[in-house]
């Protein structure tokens, strides 16, 4: 017999919303109640990181369309900010741009891509992603390998770039699941799970993957450029690194691909232990990431979310069935098979 | 451009083409039977790279010899990683999430096995016959080049034999059709798809192996090679083991010329420019120019 204290389930999904917005508010005050300059820094590192994992979550795991070369988007927005706040623009019109220019650069992938079964979009970004820093070693105005260095004629306040990181994953957060939970979120997941019968049912797979890989890329293009303008020295090997897009792949599949939540908790156990791994094992360290990967892939494909909900269930704890954006992907399993099956 | 220029730069496509084959063919026959994209194929290219450089350091062994014995430690490999790894995929009849992402791994771990090993300084395989050439008046050829093609064609003949007159080139070729039907005329999909990917991963080693001879090599070296191998297979129709040999001979002869136009340090984008190019023109593949594809699908 379950002995859990009965609670009715409208009062347990409010509690349910509000335990986002209880998160930003702790985030929010931390850095008047203390927090340390170098924890500021890992939180800020967190943020960007989170988003970037929204970002290709949104593509990868809701789409079903993996890509290997969101560096590129990272990279071009953080080149794009350095240029224009090098240049004294706002850096908050610069964030925009820096989301905008990586926002365009994915239709040039997408569009002969996308329009083929297979995969074909997949390699192409392993290509993209090689050819992209090839040109970026060898450009004049941003300084080709040795890389750029940003002046900003302004103080420095790592408060003020903790602040912005955290608005940035915060409406990351917000638009995915707006995203996820609308009309557009059903037909993107419909595409993942068999696109030829969403075809079928009137869904566009080639604007539908078109649209979401250009907000999968402004994602990526902000949080480039945020870093970008914290970091004030981008160069090729850094941002266009190859490094960098097994790192955006990585997280939301630690996390658990396919959901928001897991997206953001792969983005925040990478951000937090990356900086330990690389100082304590620099030699073996994307080993490690390897070895995770497969690892995840064979025994849990649904990352630590998939595994947490497991457990929960095991515990039996009520309610836990179908929770948060499970409950999304559960539904559109459903309305799929009623008007599929007819 | 002179004449004989032409023609040097025409005899060293064709050189380049035939280790392009081989380095491609084996992605390919792995794709067509199993359907996964095989990332780590770049990874096992390095580890043959790595295999020639050390019998050929330790043992002094030639490192064309090297990469015949490749073949067989490399096919063991392969079905060592199928049996450990691969074989735990779930079945798809096209290349899925989780198979994209477990190539990825293997790959990623391999690259770094080689950094922890050899680590990240570039190396090279040094014999007598590195710098020697073979002189026809104007005509200039690369005695080592020579040597990898004529290896590399010997690679390929036997393949085709294999496909062609063997009960396991039969069932190979059953699966790349249809696999259901496959199975419903009895062929052990299971067992070949084994045995396809050794030999996949084989010719990964055979071929990083010849690469070794003719370039030098970090763990990082399979990388540009790989998108080289996709277009390939992507000229030859994906599926298909003939179309290899005329998608490597494309992409050698572009390359090749294109060194007329394009500043070398742009060489990498090329083969990806070629690959948009022959999505948005040519999807089905060169063959499909005069080929209606057989399957239904």
């Amino acid at each position: 017999m379950s002995t859990a204290v009965y609670v009715p389930s409208r009062i347990k999904s409010r509690i349910r919303m509000l335990l986002p917005w209880l998160l930003l508010v702790v985030l929010a005050v931390l850095p008047i109640a203390g927090l340390t300059p170098n924890l500021i820094r890992l939180f800020f590192i967190t943020f960007v990181w989170v988003t970037t994992s929204l970002g290709w979550n949104l593509l990868g795991g809701f789409t079903g369309q993996v890509s290997f070369g969101f560096a590129v988007f990272y990279g071009l927005g953080a080149y794009t900010a350095a240029l224009m706040i090098d240049r004294g623009v706002n850096p908050y019109l610069s964030f925009l741009a820096a989301g905008l220019v990586p926002g365009l650069a994915s239709f040039l992938i997408g569009l002969p891509t996308f329009r083929l079964r297979g995969p074909y979009f997949a390699i192409a970004t392993i290509g993209v992603s090689e050819a992209t820093r090839v040109i970026m070693n060898n450009l004049e105005i941003t300084g080709g390998a040795s890389g750029y260095r940003i002046m900003e004629h302004v103080p420095f306040r790592q408060v003020e770039h903790y602040y912005t990181a955290l608005g940035m994953a915060a409406l990351a957060v917000a638009a995915s699941l707006l995203i996820v939970h609308s009309k557009f979120g059903m037909a993107l997941r419909a595409i993942k799970q068999d696109e030829e019968a969403a075809a079928d049912l009137g869904v566009n797979p080639y604007a539908n993957k078109l649209a979401i890989h250009a907000v999968a890329a402004i994602f990526t293009g902000v949080a480039g450029g945020v870093f970008a303008r914290y970091a004030a020295f981008i160069n090729p090997q850094g941002v266009f690194a190859f490094q960098t897009s097994v790192y955006i792949l990585l997280m939301p599949v630690i996390g658990g691909i396919g959901t928001v939540w897991g997206a953001v908790l792969g983005g925040v156990v990478f951000g937090m232990v990356e900086e330990q791994l690389v100082a304590n094992f620099p030699q073996i360290h994307l080993l490690l990431y390897g070895a995770l990967l497969i690892l995840i892939i064979l025994v849990e494909p649904d990352g630590i979310a998939g595994l947490l909900g497991k457990i929960f269930r095991r515990l039996r704890i009520p309610g836990r069935k179908d929770d948060g954006a499970d409950s999304g992907s559960r539904k559109a399993d459903e309305v799929l098979r009623r008007t599929a099956g007819g | 451009m002179t004449f004989f220029d032409f023609l040097n730069l025409l005899i060293a496509a064709l050189l380049l083409a035939g280790i392009y084959a081989v380095m491609s063919v084996g992605m390919t026959v792995i794709y067509g039977v199993m359907k996964i994209v095989n990332l780590a194929h770049a990874g096992f290219m390095m580890m043959g790279a790595y295999f020639a450089f050390e019998l050929n350091e330790r043992l002094h062994l030639d490192p064309i010899l090297a990469a015949l014995l490749a073949f067989p430690f490399f096919f063991l490999v392969g079905i060592a990683t199928h049996w450990l790894l691969v074989r735990w995929l779930p079945h798809s009849d096209r290349p899925t999430l989780q198979s994209l992402l477990l190539m990825f791994g293997i790959w990623l771990v391999l690259q770094n096995i080689g950094y922890l090993v050899w680590g990240n300084t570039d190396r090279s395989i040094f014999t007598p016959r590195t710098l020697s050439v073979i002189d026809l008046g104007p005509i200039t050829i690369s005695t080592l080049r020579l040597v990898v093609f004529v290896a590399a064609v010997g690679c390929m003949v036997v393949l085709e034999i294999a496909l062609s007159r063997t009960w396991f080139g039969r069932s190979v070729r059953a699966l790349i059709q249809n696999r259901y039907a496959g199975r419903i005329v009895g062929v052990d999909d299971e067992k070949t798809a084994r045995l396809t990917f050794g030999m996949g991963i084989a010719f990964a080693g055979v071929a990083g192996a010849l690469l070794a001879t003719l370039y030098s090599f970090d763990p990082d070296f399979g990388r540009p090679f790989l998108l080289r191998a996709f277009v390939i297979i992507v000229l030859g129709g994906l599926e298909s083991v003939s179309g290899v040999a005329l998608g490597a001979l494309v992409l050698a002869l572009v390359e090749t010329f294109s060194i007329l136009v394009v500043p070398a340090a742009y060489q990498p984008a090329i083969s990806f420019a070629l690959l948009v190019v022959v999505l948005v023109v040519l999807p089905g593949g060169i063959a499909s120019l005069w080929a209606k594809r057989r399957r239904l699908a």
